[in-house]
Parts: structure tokens; sequence; C-alpha cells
């Protein structure tokens, strides 16, 4: 017992341990059941019959996503609702680390403040939203004024329009994750050298062109990873799907994510559904592929000297 | 015209007072130099010259115009910065031209002038380069270049030479003289360093915790130190102090404390008889021979090459430093003669440092 | 002399005026996105005082006329835990008890596994390299699979392939879904990269020259990790434990693809209540939603610092 005890500390198998254990625990969990969807997305099989009626059926359930309308149609949605939404996560989130760096003695409290929205529940965020959406909801309270000297119902159901349905998502995405771009750019902008500035100052530079010149340049690479880390979590939007739209009316708000749940635990289509989910995973590993790639050759750029 | 006036310059932060009351006049196209320990307030001041600090109370002149209210870039002034300040993200080249492209100044008269600008401290091979590709002293010119390429009349500048290695020091303190003698701009500089003050400037200003101790030449300093302070911060190795009373019996000056008594010179006024005072005298001027009268013990010898410092002690905790010639037989341990050049002498006094002879 | 041609009069006034301008504009911007951000969460919070009627009025109210603590009884009713009533009549009930148990039990245990193995891990990696120069990298591919992917194949894989191994191997069908064990794996797993990530910057900067002097006075292997290593990395321990705790607490998908009604978290709890009832009980629901926010966002205001500090990589290059 103790030789085996010495033979684990030894320095050669004691850093092993951990790895072994970890590895084994990603294979058990992840690669395995990996491995199982794909043997399945060969087969035709519906959960609501045994398992062992399944038949081998070759790419025919590729052949059925790849031409579905619904499966493309909720990619595309889904890049378009992440566009939208991380570009204006983007500009807001700029603005307001710029402001709050300039703040000397409010600038704690506004920061702990702007942080709040992450730290809501995604769940929440769409339950909050979904009370204010409501025909008779505050949002329509607020745009009342607005509304009825042209006779216009100001309770409008918000939710029952595909369009403004689709903006209700963007903007509880928006409300929730422009905090993370605040925070990254508000580390950026705190880490400007100060004397930069005073530099520039001396030198004549108005406000605007210290901005321009100065400041912005520099913030390339933050914006860069703000740019990456959101597009790549926002292209999985699911939760506010479900909480606020149910993907409707109809599909108009369904994201690629909600399209594949649908079908897998409403419709138990399970072989289709992993013939999606992998499709799908392989989409997102061209995307993830070229965004490392992207923080490599920026951290790269930085860093060689 | 470019000179500076400072009148009752005060700056506090909160409780603490960084500058108390400062006024100077600093001559057109003289390099001035302010010198002193940390947080003398030197950098302060400085700040408030420049703009980027405000002043709580009191007045700054430039050239005539009273600028307490110009921003920073409306005094017509070049500033180099202890961490250089280089944009990282622009070439050399652009980083000279910063102060000229916000002005617009149209592309050919930006080439030809940064050109210029690099000539004048030798770095035209590194337009090219990225700040973070130059060495320590290529940066430092560089950010020479960059002051010089708007032809301000004032050059402020804040230690710019603290991040270069000992032997790059020494020799940008010549090229920054040739650079001012060329330029004719009244040159502020700020440093802690009293070897870099005592070796560039044409006036020193001492300052220390928020006060100006002592204006003047560098031989006026050096030779005769206003306070005690002044007395211990220049000169290397550090004036040697002695702590005693005056005695004047019919004519003869005397100084005495317990272990020691010398001779003082006869100008020394009578009011000072019985006074506590600080005797100060300089290592070169402690003098050891066989002609000398006091007796003292060696107990250490710093050979510098073209000079020796012997540390000796004589009893009753009296501890002096002199400077004597290269070649010596002294050594630790052995017995020597000591007496002080008396017309070298100063005397402050004991309260307040102030020089009292 | 490039000096300007105003007065100093002028000068003043110009700079002062310039200055309070700035100032107002940039509060009032500041102060509308605060606005903003307090808006729903004001508005979830004020719903869940409010008593039946006062819902979906119109106009809408915004502060309750006659505030209750009614939502809060009703959703911290001991009642519906009697195991005398059906199964049905128990979901019915609006309690908050079920989610808030296993969103605790399930959270903490999943992150204090991912902190064991993560930080074990993140120690063999800053010390010995384990894995090759990129392995902190790849962990990190993990997190990239998007959730529902990852929720399709663990589906599959505790419904249908753990059960048809266990009964081949053993006679006995397990099946993990809907499962404690479940749920708790998947979590440890999905966050085991975060923590290795965060405890990696925490380690490497307990300097290695510290064990090597532990070991030369005579410590064993163990003893270093106890005794130097783990109370200087304690605090990042804390942290890391809580962003993990978090990351669980709000994690929905994963929740309601694999588990219900045996294993209930929050996040399920709430939805359920959502889509359920035919008139949807505002009330409540407000009520709970404030119940699953307040620690987290107490937990986060405590970590935020740290947050900070840690976002701050690859911005500013000398």
């Amino acid at each position: 017992m103790q030789c085996f005890a010495r033979w684990l500390a030894s320095e050669r198998i004691f850093p092993k341990i951990p790895f072994v254990l970890v590895e084994s625990l990603f294979i058990v969990t992840i690669l395995i059941p990996f491995i199982l969807t794909i043997y399945i997305s060969f087969l035709k099989w519906r959960a609501n019959r045994p398992f062992e009626t399944a038949q081998f059926s070759g790419f025919e359930n590729y052949e059925a996503v790849l031409t579905s309308d619904q499966f493309w149609l909720a990619l595309g949605r889904t890049f378009y609702f992440a566009g939208v939404a991380v570009t204006i996560e983007l500009v807001v989130g700029f603005v307001l680390a710029m402001l709050v760096s300039e703040c000397t003695r409010s600038k704690k409290l506004y920061t702990t403040i702007f942080l709040v929205p992450m730290m809501i529940v995604p769940i929440v965020v769409g339950y909050n939203f979904s009370m204010i959406y409501i025909d008779s909801g505050p949002l329509n309270q607020l745009l009342a004024p607005f509304l009825e000297p042209f006779g216009i119902d100001p309770r409008i159901r918000w939710l029952s329009h595909p369009v403004a349905a689709q903006f209700a998502i963007i903007i509880a995405d928006i409300w929730q994750w422009t905090s993370l771009t605040f925070l990254i750019f508000l580390s950026g902008f705190s880490a400007l050298p100060r004397q930069l500035i005073n530099a520039a100052r001396v030198m004549g530079a108005t406000p605007w062109q210290i901005f321009w010149r100065v400041q912005f340049p520099l913030l390339k690479p933050a914006i860069m990873i703000a740019i990456i880390i959101r597009s790549m979590e926002a292209l999985k939007l699911f939760d506010p799907v479900v909480l606020l739209t149910f993907g409707g009316p109809g599909t108009s708000t369904q994201t690629v994510a909600y399209f594949l749940w649908e079908q897998v635990w409403v419709f138990n289509k399970f072989s289709f559904g992993a013939a999606a989910s992998i499709l799908l995973l392989l989409i997102f590993s061209v995307l993830i592929y070229f965004g490392i790639y992207l923080l490599i050759r920026q951290s790269a750029v930085g860093r060689t000297a | 015209m470019a000179q500076i006036s400072i009148e009752d310059l005060v700056k506090t932060f909160g409780g603490y007072t960084a500058v108390s009351g400062i006024n100077l006049e600093i001559r057109d196209g003289e390099f001035l130099i302010m010198v002193g320990p940390s947080g003398c307030g030197k950098t302060t001041t400085l700040n408030m010259i420049s703009g980027l600090e405000m002043p709580t109370n009191g007045r700054i002149v430039i050239g005539g115009t009273v600028v307490n209210d110009l921003e920073p870039g409306e005094r017509g002034l070049g500033m180099v910065f202890q961490d250089l300040a280089l944009f990282p993200h622009m070439t050399v080249f652009e980083n000279i031209a910063f102060g000229l492209r916000i002005k617009k100044v149209p592309d050919d008269e930006v080439r030809a002038r940064v050109n210029a600008a690099a000539a004048a401290v030798h770095i035209q091979a590194l337009l090219d380069k990225l700040p973070r590709h130059c060495s320590g002293g290529e940066s430092q010119r560089v950010a020479l270049a960059r002051t010089i390429v708007t032809n301000p009349a004032v050059f402020l500048m804040d230690e710019p030479l603290s991040s270069l290695d000992a032997k790059l020091r020494v020799d940008m303190r010549t090229e920054l003289k040739s650079l001012h003698k060329r330029l004719g701009a009244t040159f502020v500089y700020v440093t802690h360093d009293q070897a870099e003050a005592m070796t560039m400037a044409d006036r020193i200003v001492v300052m220390s915790k928020g006060r100006v101790e002592q204006v003047g030449t560098p031989l006026e300093i050096y030779n005769r130190p206003a306070t005690r302070f002044v007395a211990g911060f220049f000169g290397m190795p550090t004036m040697n102090f002695l702590e005693g009373t005056v005695e004047a019996n019919d004519g003869a000056r005397r100084f005495r404390m317990a272990g020691l008594e010398h001779p003082l010179p006869d100008a020394v006024p009578a009011e000072l008889a019985g006074r506590m005072v600080v005797l100060g005298v300089r290592a070169e001027h402690v003098l050891v021979g066989d002609d000398a009268a006091h007796p003292g013990t060696a107990q250490l010898t710093e050979p510098l090459g073209d000079a020796t410092l012997v540390h000796f002690d004589s009893g009753q905790g009296i501890r002096l430093v002199a400077k004597i010639g290269p070649a010596t037989a002294i050594q630790p341990g052995s017995l020597l003669k000591f007496r002080f050049a008396s017309e070298s002498c100063h005397l402050f006094a004991v309260e307040d440092g102030a020089r009292l002879f | 002399m490039t000096a300007a041609t105003l007065n100093p009069e002028q000068a003043r006034a110009r700079r002062i005026r310039r200055e309070r301008v700035r100032r107002i504009v940039r509060h009032a911007i500041l102060l509308s996105w605060t606005a903003i951000i307090v808006f729903p969460i004001f508005w979830m919070i004020s719903t869940s005082f409010k008593d039946t009627g006062e819902w979906v009025t119109w106009p809408p109210r915004w502060l309750p006329h006659a505030p209750t603590l009614h939502n809060y009884a009703q959703i911290f009713a001991f009642s519906s835990m009697d195991p005398s009533l059906s199964r049905q009549a128990a979901e019915q009930a609006f309690s908050i008890w079920k989610g808030l148990g296993d969103a605790v039990l399930v959270c903490t245990i999943a992150a204090l596994l991912a902190l064991l193995l993560g930080t074990f891990l993140a120690y063999a990696i800053s010390r010995f390299n384990v894995g090759g120069k990129y392995f902190r990298y790849t962990t990190l591919t993990i997190r990239m699979i998007p959730p529902i992917v990852v929720a399709i194949s663990i589906l599959i894989y505790y419904a249908v392939l753990i059960p048809y191994a266990t009964s081949a191997l053993f006679g006995t069908r397990i099946s993990l879904f809907d499962t404690y064990v479940g749920l708790i794996l998947i979590y440890t797993v999905t966050t085991l990269p975060f923590v290795i990530w965060m405890m990696l910057t925490f380690i490497d900067e307990v300097p290695y020259t510290l064990e090597h002097a532990a070991r030369l006075m005579g410590a064993g292997r163990i003893t270093v990790i106890r005794r130097v290593v783990l109370p200087l990395v304690a605090s990042g321990m804390v942290v890391t434990f809580l962003f993990v705790f978090i990351l669980n607490w709000a994690e929905f998908l994963l929740a309601l693809t694999l588990t219900h009604p045996e294993v209930t978290t929050l996040t399920v709890l709430l939805n359920k209540f959502q889509s359920a009832s035919e008139g949807r009980l505002y009330g409540p629901q407000a009520a709970i939603g404030t119940m699953i926010t307040i620690p987290v966002v107490v937990l986060g205001i405590m970590i935020q610092k740290h947050l900070v500090k840690g976002f701050s990589f690859g911005t500013i290059r000398r």
C-alpha cells in the first residue's frame, strides 16, 4: 500500500492523475454520447417506438434536415437575431463604458448597476419582458400618449405580431447582454495608459481627436474579443424564445436551437434531431475555428516584439 | 518671448499640500532644472505649468499671458513624459507627426518637418518602426522629436532620463544640452538626480516638501547652499555635518564640540557666539596629512579611480568622510591626521537649517 | 508663440461652461440606461406584491395599491408537500420548495465536484504542463458546443443507451434521465472548463519556488499542496465556486430537456408555471422570479471586482 501511494506521488504519475480523471469523465459524458448521436442519426427511429425497431437508413435524415425549409429559416433567423442584437450591444456597451470611465465619483456605482442584468437568470429576464409586453403592460402605457391621438388602440399585443415578437426577443437579449460588452470595454478603457491622453492634450488635440486617434485604435483588440464572445453566445439563443414566444407566432421567432428542441422533445423525431444536431455542430465548428483563429491572431499581433 | 512667471502657486489635494506658495521667474531661453527628492512637488509644479493640473491658488504667466484657464494644447508648450507616452499603435513617423496632423498641416509640410525633427535627434532610420521595436534610448529620442516638431517656445520635461541605464543617461545629458543650445527655447526640466541638475542646468531650483529651498546657478548652489537641506542634497559623497557651538574669544572664532575643536574664519559674525550650529564640510575640504592637528582612525576606504574616499572615526562618535588623492597608503585601521579647509566651512542653524555663514 | 488670444475671463467661462454641459449630458445618458435596467426588475418585484386583481389592469399600476405578501405565502406554502396529495395536485400547487431544494442540491454539488476536479487538473497543468501547451485552450472548446446539441446527445445517452447497456450487463435497467446524478454529472462536465481556466490564472500566480522551498524542508507532495498552495488560492477557489454556482443556477436548457418532474430546478419551475396555466398567475410567478434572482444578484455583486479584472485580456499591448 505504501509503495502504491509513493508510486502515485511520483513526479511522473502524480500530475497525470487529474488528467486521466478528467479526460475519462469527458470521454464518458461527451465523447460516447456524441458517437452515439452520430449512430442514431443514421437510423430511422421515432422515440415512441422501442429502440429495437429502428432501421438503418443511411443519409435519409440528413437529407430531411437539409431540405427542411423550417431548419434553414430558423438558422437564418438565428443569425439575424444575433447580428442585430450583438451590433447594438457593442455600440451601447462601448458608449456606456466610455462615459463611465470618465466619471470620477460615481464610477463604481454605475459599474455595479450596469453589471446587474448579466447576473439575472435568463429565464427570469424572459419572464420580465413577457410581463412588459402584454397588452395591458407598461410598455403600451408608455406609448399610449403617442398612439391615441392617431386613433390607434394602445393595447397592442406585441407578442402576436411576427416582426414585433422578433424585436421583443432581440430587445430582451440586448437588455441582458449589453452588460458583458460594457464590462469588456470598461476593462479596455481602464487599461489605457493615462499619459498617452495627457501627451495628446499637451499637443493640442481636441477630445474628439483624442478619442478617434488614440483611444479607439487601442481598443480594437477589446472590440474583437467582444464581437467573438458575444456572437458565439448569441447564436445559441434559446431561453427567451421558450419563455416569451414559444417560437411564435407560428414559427416566426424560432431560433435554430428552439427548432431542434421542438423536433426532439415535442415531436419525438429522435433521429431527425440527431442528424440536425450533428449538422449544427459542424456549422458551429467552422464558426468557432474562425473565431479562435481571429482571437489567436489578435493576441499574436499584440505580443510579437 | 517665452519667459515664465510663477506667482504664489499653491496646490492642495484634499488635505495634503503638494505645493505651498512658489514664486519663480524663468528667463527666456534658459535651461532651468527643478530638483528635489520624491514628493517635493516638482512634478506637480510642472503639471501646473503644462495645464494638466489646475492650481488651487496662484497664477502662471507664459510670455506675458496668464494661462491658468487655457487648455494644455493652447499654451504653446512641448512636453516629454517620464514614461515617454509614445503611441504604441503608430509608427515613429506618425508619433512625431501627431501634433501636426491634429492641426491639419498639409502632407508635404508634415513630411518635411518630421524629417527635420528626426534629423535633429538622429533617428531618421527609425521612422517606419513601431515604438515597441525601439530601444530605450531610441524611444527617448522619438519623444524628443515629437516635441521639437511643433516648434514650441517652452519645453517641459518630467524626469525623461530616469528609465535609461547609467551610461545612456550620461550620453543623453550631453545631447540634451546641445539640443538646448541649438534650439534656443526655454527648457523646464524636472529630476531627482542632483548630478543631472549640476551638469545640465543654467539655473537650478531646489525644492523640498512643496517649497523652494534655493534658486541659483549650479556653482552657487554647490558653493553657497542656502540651507542645510541643499547642502546635503548636492555633492557626492554627502557633506559632513557636525553639531556644536561657536566660540568667539577676542577675535578668534572657534567651533567646539565634544571631542573636537576647530578654528573658524574670522569673518564669522560675532552674534553667533555661544550659539548651537551645524558645521558643514564637504569631503574634498577635509584635508588629511601629517601637518594636520586632529587625530582619526580610518574605518573604510573606497577607491574611485581618480580619488579615494576615506571614512574615518575621530572618537566620541565623530564620523567623517574625506576625499583624497588616488595614491594613498591609508588602510582600514591606519591612523591619520585631519583638518578642515577653513575657508570652506558652512554654518547652519540647528532649528531650521538656514545658512548662518 | 502659439498661445490662444482669449483673455483669461473668457477662457475661464468657456472652460467651466464646457465642462458642465459635458457632465450633464454624460449623466443624463447614464441615468437613462440605469432606468432601462432597473425598470423590468422593479416591475417584477412590484408585481410580486400585487394581489390577484391588480395583475393585468389597464392602465397598469406601477405600485400595488394594496401590497400583499399573499403571493410569497403561496409559493412558500408547505401544503403542497403533503405526501397524501396526488402527483397532479402537487404539481398544480405553486410551491417553490421543490424547485429551490433541487436547485440548491444540484448546483452546489455540481459546483463542488467541478471545483475539486478542476482545481486538481489546473494544478497539474500549471506545474507540469500536462496535456501539452494548448490544453488550457482545448478544454474551452467543450464549452463551445451548442447546448442543444449536448442536450440531444445526452438525452439519447441517458434515456436509451445507458438503460440498454445496464440491462444487458447487469440485468437491471438504470436510466439517468430525470435523475439527480444525471443532471449533476452534465453540469459538472460543462462547467469544468471554466473552473480549469479560472483556477489556472490563480494557481499561476503562486510561484512554484514556494513549493520547492517546502519540499526541500521535507514536506511531502500532498502536504505542500495542502499547506502552501491551497491557502494562497483559497479566495480564488471561492470566487470560482460562486461563479460556477451562478452558472448552474441560471441554467435552463439542459435542465428543461433532461429532467422533470423528479428533478425540477427553479428555472424549469418558472417555465412550467408560465406555460401550464390558462390564466397566468402573474403574482406568484413574479414572486418566484424575485426569489430566483436575489441570491444571484447578491453573489454577483460580491464577485464583481474579480470579473472586471478577469476580462481585461489582450486589450492593450505595449
